[in-house]
């Protein structure tokens, strides 16, 4: 397969980038790892001609700790560097861990956190584990800048609120609470080079290593047309003692949440007994990583 | 023991050097002068009459070269079989699958080629379709091919023994149903080829192809050249597996846009187009019934197989044979019955792949074995070694067992996994199961009736005497075949392998059928000893002569000349040798007469140094109808222990274990053939617990895509612990035999009974994804 003709243009600051996008209307399609777009461009699905690579623009492709508050992440920063990074790993999890099970070692070393989420795929990796991390998106254009929540940030599958001339430049999370801890689970057929049937990612906070549950988020994907919170499962956990019996339960009404289909990759009937099931072994390990949490360097 | 100097041993490939820096060239990577770019008009939808095809707008497109139709190509009808061919190179009245081929465009680039290829407008009258075999063969069904009512391609029906009378003596009968899915061969190269005429007619066709010698045949055929005039070139092939041991469309319409424009025309087959032409496993139901004694004497077999075909025939009615044939062994049977049903389909056509015919169909009986034994409380191994044959037993179809280590593979199995130590006492989730198998090494008899040699080999000595060149025509596709030449050919003069220079796969150099049916080493192997032994004779007569000793006193031993074992007095040679090469920087300087000096003599004295090597199978099989397919010189065989855990919460399957030991009557290179066992093995896994091509409602291919299309990753394949049985087989060059397709044949079913060990509960149609098996052991559950 070929690529369709396209003009291809290399900007070298974010305000050259962020001009081009909003000169060429929409012509213009942001190249960062190019793993969808490049995919898309040679089946004819997208047919842009204009094309801006995000490739020399400086920072972008930064993880920046602020102090042990919060990181930002830069839309640039590869799955690869997302999965190895020893600070996400340690306080934001799941973050991590849905990078390390994103494609294979190829894909993982092109692929971007910014794409990942832009393109929103209902069975991506990194949003759930951006959801339960409460992360915020900041989005630029030529002439304004915003923040939002990636909560509120999918609409369907492959839309976002993100407008024509917008470019997601970082994604902020705070450090969560100490006693926190959280996991991300994927089920496909293979090992590894998988599209999720189902994902999950959770975070538990606990008030002490042998208390109640604080706070929960339960973020599940692949199980409706975007990614989703499981907020009523959330709230049965919220205030009660963690028990295997409770994140049972909470798989149970997490459930509801979903509106899973039916393709050539599995059943809606399957998919919601996995939903169950994973969610279950999910915060299972959510709550031992939480108990086992240790005062940050 | 027979003492090798060069076989039997771990020596490298010989292409690893180019294949590892990326010197070696793929026939994509070839380029030539002028050439232009071949693009293929496909069918969109899977069942219709072509009522016009206008492809004046295509023709005018800047840059187009020629458009090619049924109108240019005409009708000559081909396939595989000569008693099957159903296929035109373009479709002219009707299409039969999403993906047929109706036209074909050379234009100065791919670009232009493939937009040209969408201004072909083509008139269609759309037909219903019928995509389900069980479908197909009802009445009112769509109807394919006219000539091939009720959609039926091909039917077999034998019987070896009394069947009732044996079925009446058993003790108890168990049944098993089994059904795989259809499968691609998802090999990393897809098809490409170039085809050049040059100005006086005559064709070269550079391809990526296992048989260059049917291809050579069937586009002579198509086209109307005479067969002289084709030359086949094969260069690095990037796997084939089966599906690329036919002539395709590509190659024909390539070879037909080149003689149209007289310009070279290159054409490669995308991701998707792979799967299109596909050509690969068919989609087996196995339907069968063993009659037992109590004590555990296998007695009898019914054997029933639908095959779901495709749109047209390819290998299939070898592929229906073969379903029922390989049944015949490995173990004792009174009484065989089988009847076998090849399918029409509006879907691409299948063909064959690794373990032709016999893989879904072995699963199902081993299966079905294993079913047997928990009847009768038997070890599974137990029961297998009870009926097991040996060295020179003859199946009841009449295959000859000449050499059959199966009784080693299986004590080498049960051994090498810890077998009784495991088996029943794994805890539940843990499972360990085994299979056996056995496979032809090269088909008895060629795809077209004829007395013709299955392989000749040409060995021209350089005239310097240092260089073995051997010529075949035999198809390297990464097996290992040129390293297995190289290294029988270096045995057989007594020269170490870096003197063999192989150049292979070309039709100009010898005839060889190609890499099909694990016939390569056998017969190449024969041929290639037979030419070795020729030169040596030339050159041992000439060296008697002028050493005045007898021929039988001299020896070649790794480069080096032995006269009655020792070095002899050669001085008159050697002086005379390096006064000929006067100035060279390395004159021989050894304590004994080398290889090359001696070969320089003969040179001298009777030109160049020629041999030639030939090989073909006695009469081989029965007198029954369909008794050529199985036939073989030699078998080899199989058996497997797998070690899975599953995840009783969601059904998921890790392998954790595999034990595989193959019986291959002599390992010409042993890390060659431990890279053929990983390789069945692998492709098992995938076939087992993956791969699947699926439809939509219309006819088109799901997942046309080694995205969607799952074979299995690195992190899927668990270690394997390969153990080599060697049984010398008396009818292989050096004892050897085959092993590139025996070594799947147990793998489907040990990891099914496998799993069944785990569970308890036996899946019997594939691939058992998490979800299939899931779903069962929740019913389990609810009963």
């Amino acid at each position: 397969m070929l690529l369709p003709k396209f003009e291809y243009h290399e900007p070298s600051t974010l305000q050259e980038a962020l001009k081009l996008l909003s000169d060429l209307g929409g012509n213009a399609k942001l190249l960062a790892g190019g793993t969808d777009l490049l995919v898309r461009m040679k089946r004819k699905i997208d047919k842009p001609s204009h094309v801006i690579s995000l490739a020399r623009i400086p920072g972008l492709d930064e993880i920046v700790p602020r102090n042990g508050h919060s990181v930002t992440i830069g839309s640039a920063v590869s799955a690869a560097k997302l999965a190895g990074h020893e600070l996400l790993s340690d306080r934001f999890t799941p973050l991590a861990m849905a990078a390390g099970r994103l494609g294979a070692p190829m894909i993982r070393n092109r692929a971007t956190i910014g794409g990942n989420l832009v393109n929103a795929r209902p069975a991506a990796d990194l949003p759930p584990a951006c959801m339960v991390l409460d992360a915020t998106l900041k989005l630029k254009s030529a002439s304004r800048e915003r923040e939002v929540l990636v909560n509120e940030f999918f609409r369907g599958p492959g839309e976002t609120i993100i407008e024509q001339d917008e470019l997601l430049v970082s994604i902020d999370i705070n450090t969560p609470a100490p006693w926190s801890g959280g996991s991300y689970i994927k089920l496909g057929a293979r090992k590894t080079l998988e599209i999720s049937m189902v994902n999950v990612a959770v975070m538990l906070t606990l008030q002490s290593p042998d208390g109640s549950i604080t706070d929960a988020k339960i973020a599940l994907g692949a199980v409706a047309p975007t990614p989703v919170r499981a907020l009523l499962a959330e709230k049965q956990l919220i205030g009660a003692t963690p028990s295997e019996a409770l994140f049972e339960k909470a798989g149970q009404v997490g459930v509801g949440t979903c509106s899973p289909i039916t393709d050539h990759r599995g059943t809606m009937e399957y998919r919601c007994m996995m939903i169950e099931v994973l969610t279950k072994r999910c915060l299972m390990q959510a709550f031992e990583r939480a108990k086992s949490w240790r005062p940050g360097r | 023991m027979t003492e090798f100097r060069v076989l039997n041993s771990r020596a490298p490939r010989v292409d690893a050097a180019g294949k590892a820096t990326g010197r070696a060239k793929y026939a994509d990577d070839l380029t030539m002068p002028g050439m232009l770019y071949g693009a293929i008009l496909q069918s969109p939808i899977a069942h219709g009459k072509i009522l016009n095809i206008d492809t004046s707008k295509a023709k005018k497109l800047r840059g187009v070269k020629a458009v090619v139709t049924a109108k240019e190509a005409g009708l000559v009808k081909y396939g595989v079989s000569p008693a099957r061919y159903d296929e035109t190179l373009f479709a002219h009245d009707k299409v039969r699958y999403v993906g047929d081929e109706i036209a074909a465009v050379a234009a100065v680039d791919l670009e232009t080629a493939q937009e040209a290829v969408q201004l072909i407008k083509v008139d269609f009258e759309e037909l219903p379709a019928v995509f389900d075999m069980f479908e197909a063969m009802k009445e009112g069904a769509p109807q394919l091919h006219d000539e091939y009512p009720n959609n039926i391609t091909a039917e077999v029906h034998q019987e070896f023994g009394d069947t009732e009378a044996a079925f009446a003596e058993c003790d108890f009968v168990m049944d098993h149903t089994f059904l795989n899915k259809r499968q691609d061969a998802a090999f990393i190269e897809p098809h490409a080829c170039i085809a050049v005429f040059d100005l006086d007619g005559k064709l070269t066709l550079h391809t990526a192809t296992q048989v260059p010698h049917y291809v050579m045949r069937t586009v002579a055929m198509v086209l109307g050249i005479p067969v002289g005039n084709v030359r086949v070139v094969k260069p690095y092939v990037g796997g084939g597996f089966g599906p690329k041991a036919e002539a395709t469309p590509l190659e024909m319409g390539a070879a037909l846009l080149s003689r149209q424009t007289l310009k070279p025309v290159k054409m490669v087959y995308s991701r998707e187009q792979v799967f299109l032409h596909s050509r690969a496993r068919h989609q087996f139901y196995a339907e069968m019934s063993l009659g037992m004694k109590n004590d555990g004497t296998m007695v009898a077999l019914k054997n029933k197989a639908v095959l779901d075909g495709g749109a047209y025939t390819s290998f299939g009615i070898a592929t229906v044979y073969y379903s029922g044939s390989l049944l015949g062994g490995p173990y004792k049977l009174k009484a065989m019955k089988y009847d076998g049903y090849r399918i029409y389909t509006n879907k691409p056509a299948c063909g064959a792949q690794r373990g032709h015919g016999g893989v879904a169909h072995r699963a199902a009986f081993e299966q079905l074995l294993d079913k047997t034994a928990v009847k009768l409380g038997m070890d599974p191994i137990e029961l297998r070694l009870k009926n097991i044959m040996t060295t020179g037993d003859v199946t009841i179809n009449e295959l000859d067992m000449s050499s059959l280590g199966m009784k080693e593979c299986i004590e080498a199995v049960r051994n090498g996994s810890d077998w009784n130590n495991k088996k029943g006492k794994l805890p539940k989730g843990k499972g360990i199961g085994m299979a056996c198998g056995f496979f032809v090494s090269g088909a008895g008899y060629p795809i077209y009736r004829s007395d013709t040699y299955h392989s000749t080999v040409v060995i021209k000595m350089s005239e310097d005497g240092g260089i073995v060149n051997v010529l075949t025509g035999s198809a390297e596709i990464g097996q290992g075949s040129d390293t297995v030449v190289a290294m029988i050919a270096a045995e057989t003069l007594g020269v170490p392998l870096e003197c063999v220079r192989v150049t292979s796969g070309d039709t100009d150099l010898s005839m060889d059928l190609g890499a099909y049916s694990s016939r390569q080493t056998l017969m190449t192997g024969h041929a290639t000893k037979e030419a070795a032994e020729q030169v040596k004779k030339q050159i041992v007569d000439v060296l008697a002569h002028e050493m005045n000793c007898h021929p039988s006193s001299i020896e070649f031993r790794n480069g080096k000349v032995l006269f009655d074992g020792g070095p002899g007095d050669f001085r008159h040679i050697r002086t005379n040798y390096v006064k000929e090469h006067r100035g060279w920087t390395d004159p021989p300087t050894d304590d004994y007469l080398t290889f090359k000096e001696a070969a320089r003599i003969a040179y001298l004295k009777l030109g160049t140094l020629v041999g030639t090597g030939k090989y073909k199978p006695p009469r081989l099989g029965g007198a029954y109808k369909g008794a050529a397919v199985g036939t073989s010189p030699a078998y080899g065989c199989s058996a497997q222990v797998v070690e899975v855990t599953v995840d009783m919460e969601t059904g998921q399957v890790t392998v954790d274990d595999m034990t595989d030991a193959h019986d291959c009557g002599l390992a010409i290179n042993r890390t060659s053939v431990e890279g053929q066992m990983q390789g069945s093995l692998s492709m098992g896994l995938g076939e087992t617990l993956f791969e699947e091509v699926k439809f939509d409602s219309r006819g088109r291919i799901l997942n046309p895509n080694l995205g969607e299309y799952r074979i299995p990753t690195a992190l899927d394949m668990p270690n394997v612990n390969c153990i080599i049985v060697e049984s010398n087989e008396p009818n292989g060059p050096y004892g050897a035999k085959e092993v590139g397709e025996g070594a799947i044949m147990p793998t489907i079913p040990a990891i099914l009974n496998a799993i069944y060990d785990a569970t308890g509960v036996r899946i019997n149609e594939l691939p058992v994804t998490s979800e299939r098996l899931f779903m069962a052991l929740k019913k389990k559950e609810g009963v």
